[in-house]
């Protein structure tokens, strides 16, 4: 009898392995489309609106890390039409041919695209990516915790005068924007000495730092926990100034550093069809327009800024960075065979 | 020492519940961040059933949550049956390989895996989520029932038999009964190692199947929610309730049982 049950067993776990819903790989029109994405910076409304326009179902997945997405899509069959990876993983992901080159002349609307994005470093001609919502790097500050003193260079991260009060970004290239630009180098360097420089500062300020925290900084800054503390401009961020009158969103003098995250099709992309239909319908002004209305974040469509509803954000250094603000900021981009310079620097510092 | 014993007893429960109590009053709080408390409010529970995606994260873990823990305990079961009776060579071994994914690390498994469902072309899903789940569960629940079935006395087939009971009677009436608690707790065991898992998920997670903890673990880029709290506060007065249950019919069990 007991062997008829493990006959049961065996028989459940081979019909889940069989009633997986197959993602069809059909060419034409396509009533499906599977979404990639960081959480939340591709609002809800917007999948909603795309669904109630053209009738296509839209499969939503999130990823923590460009990390995970690109290991995800390099074990291949993943299923996935549009990504978003981040200006660096673009350069990863093709390298490792996971993206499908963007056929222009099928795309709608790009010319909305705000300079800096268009023929961005890291993917010249915008062959594999459309730049979708971007923001910097900079610094947060209390000013009543800093006495009223105006926090505006990344020297002060590593001045004893606020030994104790200040938080780093609990993140390898985010701290070594601080470490290199500090050091007057650019926050993208490959160069094996100006890399070790800034391990040595980084090394030299650990002692100073309250710790490395990347998740939930703002509230150490406006609880004045922390004074100073290396800061993702964005939603959180730009809350956390918005609530506290006397925390404060800066870029530092030496320039900080911008992200941009963007929209690619994936090789072997099941829906190619509507992959594109998607990505003409977020380059419209009003869609592009959402991110900042409901993802808080700044879009990188120029043409989109009429259409924000809160214009007072267009000036909020945490979501839209005036152009002035990011003219020295570095795009941080794939250090390539440099970055076992930063890791053996990172685990350097992480130990000390 | 006694007296240290027993502050440091209380500083570890403080320790342990003084989180699950600011999660549930912060799931209340009017204001937008966690930074300060500013009034009560409703709103963010009436956010959280609103938001599609994140009630579409919380089905998926609660379904394979619950295929894994009933597969899970229908093997632990077997297997437990199966080992007690068993007398021949490898039983040791037989029991290491069952518990061996507990002293794998996760990460190593989830690699493994994914590379072994790209390579069968098994699309990545609910289904792929269960049988990674199962992995990491299966110990668990199998090690709990085992240990229960090890206790049961070995002549209770023969007596069975003697009274009448067909095998399938002898399982039904004689094994499932005195088993059933440890069934429970390995099946609520395996619940929540599952609905809690992230580091398999993270790799087996496919098109449309992300898990509530990978959707959390996500959003911390852009910033939780306070919503994230409330369905925190929700989760954790539905373990209670469940905890309450179970034990009320334990409870129930022991007092028939003293008085017959």
């Amino acid at each position: 009898m007991t062997k008829k049950i493990t006959l049961a067993a065996v028989g459940v776990v081979a019909a889940l392995a069989l009633t997986s819903c197959s993602a069809g790989g059909d060419d034409g029109p396509s009533t499906e489309l599977n979404v990639y994405a960081w959480a939340d910076e591709i609002p809800q409304s917007v999948f909603d609106a795309f669904t109630e326009e053209t009738g296509i179902t839209v499969n939503v997945d999130n990823f923590d890390s460009n990390e995970t997405m690109i290991s995800k899509l390099a074990a291949g069959n993943s299923g996935y039409d549009i990504v978003e990876p981040s200006q660096y993983a673009v350069q990863q992901l093709v390298g490792q041919e996971l993206l499908e080159p963007l056929d222009h002349e099928r795309i709608e609307g790009f010319d909305g695209i705000a300079e800096k994005f268009v023929n961005p470093s890291y993917d010249p001609d915008n062959q594999y990516s459309v730049p979708w919502v971007w923001g910097t790097t900079g610094l947060l500050y209390n000013e009543t915790c800093t006495g009223g003193e105006e926090i505006t260079s990344w020297k002060s991260l590593f001045d004893d005068k606020w030994s104790g009060k200040i938080n780093m970004l609990d993140n390898m290239l985010a701290s070594y924007i601080a470490g290199l630009q500090v050091n007057g180098y650019d926050a993208d360097s490959t160069d094996e000495t100006e890399i070790a420089e800034a391990t040595d500062s980084l090394i030299e300020q650990k002692p100073l730092l309250a710790g490395y925290n990347s998740t939930n900084y703002g509230e150490l800054v406006a609880n004045g926990d922390v004074c100073i503390s290396e800061a993702w401009g964005g939603t959180s961020t730009a809350k956390i100034v918005a609530e506290n009158d006397d925390v404060h969103y800066v870029l530092p003098e030496e320039g900080g550093s911008l992200w941009v995250d963007g929209l690619s099709i994936a090789k072997g992309a099941p829906h190619t069809d509507a992959a594109y239909q998607f990505i003409n319908f977020l380059l419209r002004p009003e869609i592009a327009a959402m991110a900042t209305n409901d993802g808080g974040l700044a879009s990188a469509n120029a043409d989109a800024q009429e259409h924000v509803d809160d214009q007072g954000l267009l000036a909020n250094a945490a979501v839209y960075a005036s152009d002035e603000q990011v003219a020295n900021a570095d795009f941080i981009v794939d250090p390539g065979s440099a970055m076992s310079f930063y890791q053996d620097g990172w685990t350097r510092v992480k130990a000390s | 020492m006694d007296r240290l014993v027993n502050s440091i007893a209380r500083a570890v429960f403080v320790f342990l519940y003084i989180p699950i109590i600011a999660v549930i009053v912060y799931s209340f709080n009017a204001a937008g961040t966690n930074t300060r408390f500013e009034g009560l409010t409703l709103q963010w529970y009436v956010d959280l059933f609103q938001d599609a995606a994140l009630m579409q994260t919380l089905r998926t873990s609660a379904i394979v949550a619950v295929i894994t823990a009933t597969v899970a305990a229908i093997i632990g079961i077997l297997f437990s049956l199966g080992i007690s009776r068993y007398r021949g060579r490898g039983k040791t071994a037989l029991i290491g390989m069952i518990a061996l994914p507990l002293i794998v690390p996760e990460i190593v498994l989830g690699v493994a895996l994914l590379s072994v469902f790209s390579a069968t072309k098994l699309p990545l899903g609910i289904p792929t989520l269960v049988l990674g789940h199962l992995i990491v569960s299966l110990p668990l629940a199998t090690l709990v029932i085992m240990s229960s079935a090890a206790m049961l006395d070995p002549s209770l087939p023969e007596a069975a038999t003697d009274l009448g009971c067909n095998p399938w009677q002898t399982f039904t009436r004689v094994y499932l009964p005195l088993l059933r608690p440890a069934v429970v707790a390995a099946w609520l065991l395996s619940f929540t190692t599952s609905f809690s898992n992230i580091v398999m998920s993270t790799f087996l997670s496919g098109v449309g199947s992300t898990t509530l903890p990978l959707k959390i673990y996500s959003s911390l880029k852009t910033g939780l929610t306070p919503s994230i709290n409330a369905l925190g506060a929700l989760l954790i007065l539905l373990t209670l309730v469940i905890v309450l249950a179970v034990g009320v019919t334990q409870m129930r069990r022991i007092l028939v049982e003293s008085r017959g």
